[in-house]
């Protein structure tokens, strides 16, 4: 069993892509599963400790940073402050399995991100608290095919067509751009379940680091309406760091 | 020749009392509903120009293109010098800064988890400030129902409708969350001092009414306004007045016209999409008022015309002792214009104590209602402008006239002998 | 009888005087039974329009979850309809209504929406549904209202961007075609609004055979909950809008307080007159034997003889006005829904037996009490004064 996940991180601000899967890595003429496993060995980790950054272009045409530390454990654990900007600071999210919660310093509240909320844009970006949820594995919840090979941003790339398997699936397709070199995504798409284009995410610069390429920059753009998009950056990222595990729990935001 | 007529008509009472009542309260009847008719009108463009529009409202071009989506992020930046801009150039303007907003109220238990949660819309105005003229014009007296207006930063005034449903008491403190401009959750607690029933449908639902500076920190919005409301020292709205200043604005500021985020001056009219109401009620309003004047008219004419024909005999005796009949006939339409004059001055003067009451005070018939304190919709008014000042000439003068003209005519169709018959009769 | 003659000639002898009052008093009676019939009419019509357009004339059942105050809890609310409506729908009879939130894409712009679904077979409600059915080669073809389209900007023809979400909460989304622009008073079936056929929109939801609401038409013999299925009385429905509308009408009933005190003011008037002019007239009648409450009764009757003739002449002279705003109607220069009634730009007149009889009679009690409350004074007049004109 393979798991691929893009998670886009807490409140749009630590947008953590994580595959996570059983490494069984598998060289020569790939399957749709292989590449998925290969890119897992990629992009999953146990653990790993991240600051990045979002950049929010407004109406106005105005730029807004949002910098946040994250702490991710697993594929359905994370913590992310906001370390800028500064009426920001302190603020908490906590993604514990299928649940959400922020913390505000300013209302000393936990609150629960439920219902129709989760439907609200994350920070005014272009990512919806659900999408940044959306965290059942790829594998699992989608019939993956090789649809093609294409060029693409000058990579060789195998295109992944993905077909949910379950009824509940909020992108019913999407379609993966995977470097066939670095076995890296370098852009999705997901679709409605017309075939209307809904999202865009686009990885426009990499890193290799700890012995893996990962993604650096990472692009997504709400399809159907005509904003600017956000660009998220991961500035720094450890793997493999031990995360204690009292961090990862509700009575830790508060702290 | 008016003095020695003015002179008779006081000598003798019959000529001039009773017709002088009658004109009165004809005068004062056409008075007073015209002036009614205008409070009536007038109520629901109050309301919109209390509530949401001004007399005239200065927003930026972005945010008036999408103004029911309530745009905060398109807002006006530094309105300070704005408004002193305005002040300066518009004193005769009362200036109001107004913040629209929505957002969830989240109610918790005293474990501080989430009890109730609802989507609310709020109105951030100047609570707090020495300047009292939001909260009167508001009036926040009348429309708190239970605990107080703001005192304090952080302190919201929310609907009854709210408060039952979530089952707020006063007192407590409850979680506002929104988005900042920026788009980030912006999570902040506010103490509930009062709640509030405006009689007002749209605005009892789930409203909540905080303090502007407060807003402004919590939607990240220092020294942003996403409308300034002016209102004139009127009575009433004038359209006139209200667009002149528009124009006038707009063309002082015609130099930032390519900016989408440059001011601009709407009247209220305009921002609340109802000119065609407003143009529908001045029709309306000036049917009605012609119909009463032209009853009134019938009815002073009538009195008029009787006074006149009650005085046959006296002219046949002045025929017969020489008066030509021109002159017997010019001094009836001179009494006639005495006495239309002084009962419409009576008669305008009482009408307008009444109106003027009604316009200041109100009659309160919310007892009626059988609830006791709804400050908007139950209060009986009238508005008083120039009109009402000279409104009851027409009927009061000319249809007293007329009537008296038009009975005088026997002076030329009958004869003397005939006439004369009449004070014998 | 004796006295009703000389009455009537009495008031016949002073001519223009009579016909004077008599005019007034019928205009004032014309127009406030107008007045009423108008303010009658724009109640009846606003009712009207919602249970046409909008209600069903048989009430409606609800899904237990639906609050339409609440667009939150709308996506929740939907269930199976009850097989026993099912002839009563396949007769247009009964309507069910399902109801989603979604979002539409004018010009690249987001905007909320309630995407609603109805049968374009239905016979009950005045909405143009029709205009989706067998559309040939538009797959989702959309209904909106006239305000809708202004706000963005949207006309016949044009293709737009809908996204909602399934029953599963899969995202789906289509351009879709306007195919149609209703022009309606009901601006709580416009504003903010999309319709599409009820089966498609059931498609669409993957919500097969699913409603919100269910209008009911007038003879469906149901009046009460059904399993699953919340029963709101047209009472319940108009709940707000009668209350409403009861507060306008108060408004109005001073004014004609005020009318008929101007007409009032005008018999007033002339009995004062008339019988300050006439007291030889009432000596010799005392003097001919009249007892005084007979010459009472005779001004009295003089006085309320206007009222009568003024009922008469404003019968003849208000009938084919009070037929042209009845069926012609009167024109508005706006379309009342400015200002949040669902009224139309013309308003017909509505003369009910109550109205009208209502009106006649508290017209005739009070021209008989002004009439008689100046003749009191006869009481007090002996016949060699009177006789002498004093």
């Amino acid at each position: 069993m393979m798991e691929n996940k893009l998670i886009a991180g807490l409140a749009g601000v630590a947008l953590v892509l994580l595959f996570n899967a059983p490494q069984s890595a598998c060289a020569n003429a790939p399957t749709p599963e292989q590449i998925l496993q290969r890119v897992d060995a990629n992009m999953v980790f146990e653990s790993a400790i991240s600051k990045t950054s979002m950049t929010i272009t407004n109406r106005r045409g105005r730029t807004t940073s949002i910098i946040s530390k994250s702490w991710s454990k697993g594929e359905k654990n994370a913590l992310v402050e906001y370390l800028a900007p500064a009426r920001n600071k302190g603020t908490k999210m906590l993604m514990l399995d299928d649940e959400l919660y922020t913390y505000s310093p300013a209302a000393d509240r936990i609150i629960q991100i439920s219902g129709h909320l989760l439907r609200q844009s994350v920070s005014g970006s272009d990512l919806s608290y659900e999408d940044m949820m959306e965290n059942d594995a790829l594998l699992e919840v989608y019939d993956a095919v090789l649809d093609s090979e294409e060029v693409w941003d000058g990579r060789n790339c195998f295109v992944l067509a993905l077909k949910a398997k379950k009824m509940e699936i909020a992108y019913p397709s999407r379609k993966v751009w995977i470097d066939s070199e670095r076995y890296l995504p370098l852009k999705e798409e997901r679709y409605a379940k017309s075939g209307k284009l809904l999202k865009k995410i686009e990885i426009r610069d990499l890193v290799r680091t700890q012995n893996r390429w990962y993604p650096r920059e990472i692009f997504f753009k709400d399809m159907l309406s005509n904003g600017q998009g956000t660009i998220y950056r991961i500035e720094e990222i450890q793997f493999g760091v031990d995360i204690p595990e009292h961090l990862l729990t509700k009575a830790a935001l508060r702290r | 020749m008016f003095k020695f007529l003015v002179k008779g008509l006081i000598r003798d009472r019959h000529r001039s009392l009773l017709p002088i009542i009658v004109v009165a309260l004809g005068v004062l009847i056409t008075v007073y509903t015209y002036t009614y008719m205008k409070g009536v009108f007038g109520e629901s463009l109050e309301i919109a120009a209390i509530f949401d529009s001004g007399d005239v409202k200065i927003t930026s071009r972005a945010y008036y293109a999408e103004k029911d989506e309530a745009p905060n992020d398109l807002a006006l930046e530094n309105t300070g010098d704005l408004l002193g801009q305005i002040r300066k150039d518009f004193p005769e303007l009362a200036w109001s800064e107004r913040i629209k907003f929505a957002g969830l109220v989240d109610a918790f238990d005293s474990d501080r988890v989430t009890r109730a949660q609802s989507g609310v819309r709020g109105v951030a105005i100047d609570l707090l400030g020495s300047d009292s003229s939001d909260r009167d014009r508001w009036q926040l007296e009348t429309a708190v129902t239970e605990g107080r207006a703001p005192e304090n930063p952080r302190e919201i005034l929310i609907t009854q409708k709210l408060a039952e449903r979530m089952k707020i008491n006063v007192g407590e403190e409850v979680t506002l969350i929104t988005n900042t401009i920026n788009g980030a959750m912006s999570a902040v607690n506010l103490t509930v001092s009062g709640t509030v029933y405006f009689g007002v449908g749209f605005m009892d639902r789930d409203l909540i009414l905080a303090d502007l500076k407060d807003i402004r920190w919590i939607l990240d919005m220092e020294g942003w306004t996403s409308e300034l409301l002016g209102f004139f020292d009127l009575p009433a709205y004038d359209d006139e007045i209200a667009t002149a200043l528009a124009d006038d604005f707009n063309l002082k500021h015609a130099d930032s016209s390519d900016d989408p985020y440059g001011a601009v001056m709407n009247t209220m009219l305009d921002d609340s999409g109802m000119r065609e109401y407003f143009n529908y009620a001045e029709n309306a309003g000036s049917i009605v008022i012609i119909i009463m004047i032209t009853a009134m008219g019938v009815v002073l004419w009538n009195a008029g015309l009787m006074s006149g024909i009650r005085r046959y005999g006296e002219m046949g005796l002045r025929l017969a002792v020489g008066e030509s009949k021109g002159h017997v006939y010019r001094s009836l339409l001179g009494e006639s214009i005495a006495v239309g004059l002084v009962g419409t001055f009576f008669g305008t003067l009482l009408g307008l104590g009444l109106a003027f009451y009604l316009q200041e005070v109100g009659i309160d018939i919310s007892g009626m209602m059988g609830d006791a304190e709804i400050p908007f919709p139950t209060i009986l008014r009238a508005k008083i402008n120039g009109m009402a000042f000279v409104i009851g000439v027409f009927p009061g003068v000319m249809s007293t006239f007329f009537g008296a003209a038009l009975s005088g005519l026997a002076i030329y169709k009958r004869n003397t002998a005939a006439l004369f018959k009449e004070l014998e009769s | 009888m004796v006295l009703l003659q000389l009455a009537l000639k009495n008031i016949m002898g002073a001519k223009l005087r009579t016909w004077l009052n008599i005019f007034v008093l019928a205009m004032s009676f014309i127009l406030i039974v107008w007045g009423k019939a108008i303010v009658v009419g724009m109640g009846d019509q606003i009712i009207d329009a919602m249970k046409d357009v909008e209600l069903g004339y048989g009430g409606q059942l609800w899904h237990p979850d639906y609050d339409e105050e609440d667009p939150l809890t709308i996506n929740d609310a939907h269930g199976s309809i009850p097989d026993e409506l099912v002839p009563g729908i396949e007769a247009g009879q009964i309507v069910p209504i399902l109801m989603a939130t979604g979002n539409i894409y004018p010009e690249g712009k987001v905007r909320s929406v309630l995407i609603r679904g109805i049968s374009p077979d239905q016979q009950i409600l005045d909405l143009p549904s029709s205009v989706l059915k067998d559309r040939k080669g538009v797959d989702y073809p959309a209904l909106i209202g006239k305000r809708m389209a202004r706000k963005n900007n949207l006309a016949v023809g044009d293709m737009v961007t809908v996204r909602w979400r399934d029953t599963n909460g899969v995202f789906d989304a289509r351009e879709v075609e306007i195919v149609h622009i209703m022009n309606t008073v009901v601006y709580t079936v416009d504003v903010g609004q999309i319709w599409f056929p009820l089966e498609t929109l059931q498609k669409m939801l993957v919500m097969p055979n699913e409603a919100t609401i269910i209008a009911l038409g007038k003879d469906t013999g149901i009046a009460g909950d059904l399993t699953g299925w919340t029963y709101k009385s047209l009472d319940d429905l108009l709940a707000n809008v009668l209350e409403l509308l009861r507060m306008k009408n108060g408004g109005g009933n001073i004014m004609y307080g005020i009318m008929f005190s101007i007409a009032l003011l005008a018999i007033f008037d002339t009995q004062v007159l008339s019988i300050f002019r006439r007291k030889k007239e009432i000596g010799t009648l005392m003097a001919l034997g009249l007892t005084r409450n007979k010459v009472i009764g005779l001004f009295t009757l003089e006085g309320s003889l206007h009222g009568a003739l003024a009922f008469i002449l404003g019968g003849i002279l208000g009938f084919p006005f009070f037929r042209y705003f009845a069926v012609k109607g009167y024109a508005m220069p706006i379309e009342g829904d400015e200002y949040g009634f669902a009224l139309g730009n013309v308003i017909y007149a509505k003369y009910g037996a109550d109205l009208l009889i209502g009106t006649t009679l508290l017209l005739m009690a009070t021209v008989v009490l002004v009439s008689y409350l100046p003749t009191r004074r006869i009481s007090k007049m002996t016949p060699t004064n009177a006789l002498r004109g004093r």
